[in-house]
């Protein structure tokens, strides 16, 4: 038996893991470019205005309180 | 029964090391995919008129723009990881 091997729970394990962290990038990276192109709308400076930040900060909250508004919806609408 | 064995070879690897090589894939795949959507993005920040070459001014912009991205990154992680 080789001594360095893990068994096939932590193999299972390991790729459950994965693929909820590649999930969580991919919903990372699709807020980041839609709030990048809602946010910043000029050329970019060498630093974000606080308005820019902020905006991007709350743009990525608004993003996400939309999916339970969506399905909120949705459901009264059975 | 920890390891894999490929196909027609004899060789086999660990479940550790390809839990290593995944990881790696993965690293890859994901700095491939952050690079192609940076590209995407400044190109349609700077480059708004294309000439013969990329200029000084372009240039310029194409960096500040990939460390704003970069941050615009982080302030999304953020928020994103205060809500979950």
């Amino acid at each position: 038996m080789d001594s360095s091997s893990l068994n096939s729970v932590e193999l299972e394990r390991f790729l459950n893991q994965e693929r909820e962290k590649a999930m969580l990038n991919e919903m990372v990276a699709k807020l980041t470019s839609v709030c990048w192109d809602k946010c910043i709308t000029s050329t970019p400076g060498s630093k974000f205005s606080s308005s820019e930040s902020a905006c991007l900060s709350h743009c990525a909250q608004r993003y996400m309180d939309m999916t339970r508004i969506i399905v909120k919806r949705f459901q009264s609408m059975q | 029964m920890g390891s894999f064995s490929t196909g027609s070879s004899e060789t086999q690897i660990s479940t550790k090391e390809f839990m290593e090589q995944m990881n790696f894939q993965l690293a890859q795949a994901y700095v491939e995919k952050f690079l192609q959507t940076v590209r995407d993005k400044c190109f349609d920040k700077c480059i708004t008129k294309p000439g013969s070459s990329v200029s000084g001014t372009e240039s310029s912009c194409i960096s500040r723009c990939m460390d704003r991205y970069f941050e615009a990154t982080r302030i999304v992680s953020r928020a994103f990881n205060a809500s979950r």
